[in-house]
């Protein structure tokens, strides 16, 4: 049996976070929260693997207890087991350190034959996370994963979306893998599962449940990149915006200006 | 015997004084006011095209073109499907687009006050904000409610919340001569003579021309959640409605879709979130049952009890549209369907008949043979809890002409087997000049005269949206 | 650890055996301005066979010196012995950092060896700078979808790691410089030991509707669009036009239109001579993907930022002014 770990994370709805244009911080208070829809593609990736080659589903999640709702999300879709990795100490990291704590978590509950995660957050957009958990589990690594043709034998064979084709590739367990969303869009949960998922038990670990953990790798100190400044766009000046009255005289115009320029 | 005017440059100038650049004549008039969006039953020019703004510029128009003899069809979005504001006889369009304002909100009665261009997207929207809610929910959100409240639309939530009708309490409406006049008030009984509020509902723009409403509105409900319940056939699936009304659930809405729907529309929008298979088996048709309520625990106990009433029936399993990005996904791939037939399909034809909810198998399995008789391709999706149900007849290569040929074989029996099952002809795309014949036969000789009648009470030049509902004499005009 | 121990700056130089990726020198072009103000020296790293004559177009770019690995394990890409090199190289040599273009190949390994060793890496930046202070350079990169700009920094280790994406800097070479130092390497990388082996290559069937990064009229669709059914007439717009339709991100990831067609720094980077945006807000990732003769905007909303990309706006109803562009376009040509 293999046994499958999926990585997640709960985001912003990005649409709706706001620059305070006071502060020029930015304000998610009351910004409704959701599981980062990439992620979402490579659970059922994972559920689907579980249904052909058997396995079971460990979801592993760093955030603040609110992340919790993620979890159960996706438990209700096929997970098995969540582990929510929570505590002060975890806060302002950036990928370097959220890798070595995900991973020093994920230990606590053994070797996993394979990793999922989604391509990149919505939110953060690295895109580093997948390749710093395969070289923190000292995985092999499959990004932008197409289908599964076959696992056995400690390999697994795939395609992958390259910029211009797809490639066929074969590797060994460990393997991390994220995917493309085209064949693996999520499920929608059964009911049963729905409902069991609401009072499932959690594992929650704080920094000192999580063995040989090291204080000083997690958090912002164990992190490589800071974030000294933000601030909005520089926007250039608007452009000339044609107001005639109606969409008709406006097109109209706009037109007429086209072909001045000869861009017709 | 009435007959009709063409629009003299000295009317042109008339009308022009009246909407000043908003007035369009002949090249300058916006091609899509010649159709709805059911091309099969013809387009037709007007003459002339008025975007009117204000109840006053209706009336002095109106007054104009009574005295005139000039044909006028009011129009909204022209998101109609059965030609309801194409100008058959040419002459005026009148369109409400830009009477688009939100007017005023009383928020110790919970009425608004619209004008008829709103767009129901946009009313749902801007009640949502207050915390209200503005219950009917027909699919085509980029209507107007004007258009709603002339078809007397009815949409998803019908089961619940009940249709347009419902929520109209009050309108001024410009008559056929000019003068203008109130229905109704902002009260929730009435007892008090003739509706004529309710006879202009529905009226398709025969009667005279809505120019401003007040509409009724209830307190948003929290929360929601959608189960999608798959079933191996059709008759398992429509098995199952009676089903759940008994259970007293109060669903908001329990909509039908069969699998070549679903697939049809995964395929369009790119995104499969209703499945085609569960279980290891194909889905034939699924239900998808909208609840609504006060707290996520009232949710539960409903979806339990539906998960109950499920094991005991030939459900196949039942699915949780409980997130947020999923709700979106299943509304989004809901609201396609008619998109999706209307894209992949070159010609098309619509039936929006209801039945009594126990009848929809026997109505199905009919027109499915039927279909397959006649050689008809024949999609269809519909509000199962209230026995409404969307019929499209589609070919990609069949002639126009051999395609009608066979759709009035499909029409013809299967009106007259939806009368048979104590049915009608239409549950809310009403009647325009395309259903005008079933109307007739569906309700008889002695009631169409009554329309008839009434119409020429109001409108005894006939001017007002020829050709439409009982107006059966266009074509001796 | 010493920042001022880490000096120089590499640029990994991306290629198939016969051709250099144009991310590559686009990077060193820009980095050469950046190394004349931190006075570092500028290389280009070279993994595996690549022909002189293409190594000359490196040069070009105004590098100090070439780092040419050659060893078992590079016959093909495959993020174990990538990885393996750079951080063999890097603890050898201790540049100051290391530039990878976010290709896919590159955001596979740069984050990899990155963590072997245990430093910070970034990705997409947009600009980049340089605090004379602290000697840090600043990754400039829109975050948040392009609400904000945030200046990223790795205060304090070493090497400094970017991916940047392919088109994000224009390739401006500034000439050879008179001596280029040569540094050979042997890295050996045993092939048993690579974890995840190219077995087959199919490549995509090209669909002229899918090439839009030479097309010379767009016509892009944005978040506006209310639903898959009102697509159709952009795309009407887009043949009427001579042109292609494209997208921004939000209407790929909402399924609405391949990945190929999306625009903007995470997709495809176009050049057109006209292009017509409706509904797009103008997210920073997106604009910075747009590089038009002309540029119009249309959208409902009077304040966002498409306005201020645009030569032409209009606000209104994107479907009403895309039928009406049709119609009198149509007109226009009877």
């Amino acid at each position: 049996m293999l046994n499958i770990l999926v990585c997640v994370k709960q985001i912003p709805d990005i649409d709706l976070v706001k620059m305070d244009p006071e502060t020029g911080n930015l304000v998610r208070t009351g910004v409704p929260t959701l599981t980062n829809p990439l992620d979402l593609n490579a659970l059922e990736a994972a559920v689907q693997i579980k249904e052909r080659f058997g396995g079971r589903i460990t979801l592993i999640t760093m955030g603040p207890p609110m992340a919790e709702s993620t979890l159960r999300e996706c438990l209700a879709v096929g997970g098995d087991e969540a582990v929510l990795v929570s505590g002060r100490g975890f806060g302002g990291a950036d990928t370097l350190s959220t890798s070595y704590a995900i991973v020093k978590a994920a230990d606590m509950k053994g070797r996993f034959d394979l990793i999922f995660c989604g391509k990149e957050s919505l939110d953060g957009a690295t895109g580093q996370m997948a390749s710093q958990l395969a070289e923190r589990f000292d995985a092999a690594q499959i990004s932008c994963c197409l289908s599964i043709e076959d696992i056995k034998d400690g390999r697994i064979r795939a395609t992958r979306a390259l910029e211009n084709g797809r490639e066929l590739v074969e590797a060994t367990l460990p393997c991390l893998l994220t995917v493309e969303k085209d064949n693996f869009y999520g499920r929608l949960p059964s009911l049963d599962a729905y409902l069991a998922s609401k009072s499932a038990p959690i594992t929650v670990y704080a920094e000192t449940d999580i063995d040989g953990l090291d204080p000083q790798k997690i958090g912002v100190p164990g992190s490589g990149t800071i974030v000294p400044k933000i601030y909005p766009p520089e926007l250039p000046e608007p452009g000339q915006i044609i107001r005639t009255g109606s969409p008709r005289t406006d097109v109209g115009r706009l037109l007429e200006l086209l072909t001045e320029k000869g861009s017709l | 015997m009435a007959t009709y005017n063409r629009i003299t440059p000295e009317i042109a100038a008339q009308l022009r004084a009246v909407v000043g650049n908003r007035f369009y004549e002949q090249g300058g008039v916006d091609p899509n006011y010649s159709h709805d969006e059911m091309p099969i039953y013809g387009k037709y020019m007007p003459e002339a095209a008025a975007d009117v703004e204000t109840t006053e510029e209706v009336s002095a128009i109106m007054k104009i073109c009574s005295k005139n003899k000039i044909p006028v069809t009011c129009r909204g979005a022209g998101t109609g499907l059965v030609g309801g504001c194409v100008p058959l006889a040419g002459g005026l369009v009148l369109c409400t687009k830009r009477m688009n304002k939100i007017l005023a909100y009383d928020m110790d009665n919970l009425v608004v006050r619209i004008q008829p261009g709103v767009l129901l997207k946009d009313l749902a929207a801007d009640a949502q904000k207050r915390g209200l809610m503005y219950p009917p929910d027909p699919g085509e959100k980029t209507a107007t409610v004007g258009g709603n409240i002339s078809t007397n639309a009815g949409g998803m939530r019908a089961v619940k919340y009940g249709v347009t009708r419902d929520y109209v309490l009050a309108m001024t409406v410009v008559l056929a001569d000019g003068r203008i006049i109130e229905l109704g008030k902002s009260v929730s009984k009435t007892s008090s003579g003739y509706s004529l509020l309710h006879l202009m509902i529905g009226s398709e723009g025969t009667l005279g021309i809505i120019t401003e409403m007040t509409m009724k509105l209830i307190p948003s409900p929290v929360c929601d959640v959608s189960c999608l319940v798959p079933f191996r056939t059709v008759e398992d699936c429509i098995h199952f409605v009676p089903k759940v009304k008994l259970a007293n659930l109060d669903p908001q809405s329990i909509e039908f879709m069969d699998a070549d729907i679903v697939a049809s529309s995964a395929a369009f929008t790119g995104n499969p979130i209703f499945p085609e298979r569960v279980r290891s088996e194909d889905v034939g048709a699924s239900l998808l049952v909208t609840f609504t309520g006060y707290d996520e625990d009232e949710l539960d106990q409903k979806m339990i009890k539906l998960g109950q009433i499920a094991k005991e029936s030939e459900a196949l399993d039942v699915l949780v549209v409980a997130t947020s990005a999923n709700k979106k996904s299943a509304w989004a791939a809901r609201s396609s369907f008619l998109t999706v037939i209307e894209a992949e399909t070159r010609l098309v034809d619509e039936m929006d008949v209801v039945v009594p909810v126990d009848k929809i198998p026997a109505f199905l399995i009919y027109i499915r043979g039927l279909g397959e008789k006649v050689g008809i391709r024949l999609r269809n999706f519909g509000h199962a809890g209230d026995g409404n149900l969307h019929i499209y007849c589609c070919s990609n290569d069949l002639e126009e002409e051999e395609f009608k040929r066979r759709v009035k074989i499909i029409m013809d029996a299967a009106y007259t087997k939806c009368a048979e099952l104590e049915g009608q002809v239409s549950g809310e795309h009403s009647i325009g000049h395309a259903k005008m014949s079933y109307l007739r036969e569906s309700v008889g000789e002695d009631v169409f005269e009554l329309m008839r009648q009434i119409k020429a009470v109001f409108d005894p030049d006939m001017i007002l949206n020829p050709g439409k509902v009982c107006d059966s004499g266009l074509a001796e005009r | 650890m010493k920042k001022s121990d880490y000096q120089n700056m590499w640029v990994y130089i991306e290629h198939d055996g016969r051709t250099a990726a144009p991310v590559g020198l686009e990077l060193c072009c820009e980095l050469r301005k950046l190394c004349d103000q931190t006075g570092d020296r500028l290389f280009a790293v070279v993994l595996g066979e690549l022909p002189e004559s293409e190594l000359d177009k490196v040069k070009d770019c105004g590098i100090d010196g070439i780092i040419r690995v050659s060893g078992t394990g590079y016959e093909y890409f495959n993020t174990d012995a990538w990885a393996k090199a750079f951080t063999v190289l890097s603890r050898k040599y201790n540049p100051s950092a290391i530039f990878v273009g976010g290709t896919i190949d590159g955001r596979d390994f740069a984050p990899r060896f990155a963590v072997q060793l245990e430093t910070g890496c970034t990705s997409d930046a947009m600009e980049l700078g340089w605090d004379a202070e602290t000697g840090d350079i600043q990754f400039i990169e829109p975050a948040v979808g392009g609400k904000i700009m945030a200046v990223i920094t790795v205060p304090a280790l070493r090497p400094q790691v970017g991916t940047i994406r392919p088109g994000t800097f224009p390739c401006a070479p500034v000439g050879a410089k008179q001596e280029i130092e040569r540094i050979e390497e042997r890295i050996d990388f045993d092939p048993e030991k690579i974890r995840c082996r190219h077995l087959g290559f199919i490549p995509d069937e090209s669909d002229p509707e899918l090439d839009i990064a030479n097309a010379d009229c767009i016509v892009c669709v944005g978040n506006g669009l209310k639903d898959s059914e009102h697509l159709e007439r952009y795309r009407t717009l887009a043949k009427l036009l001579g042109g292609k339709l494209g997208c921004t991100r939000p209407l790929y990831d909402r399924g609405i239109l391949p990945y190929k067609l999306q625009i903007g720094q995470s997709g495809v980077m176009v050049k057109p001579k006209l292009y017509i945006s409706f509904g797009v807000s103008g997210a920073v990732n997106h604009t910075a993907g747009v590089d038009a003769d002309v540029f119009v905007a249309v959208g409902k909303n009077p304040e966002a930022q498409i306005f201020n990309y645009c030569d032409y706006g209009i606000v209104g109803d994107m479907d009403e002014v895309c039928d009406e562009m049709i119609a009198q376009i149509k007109a226009l040509r009877q």
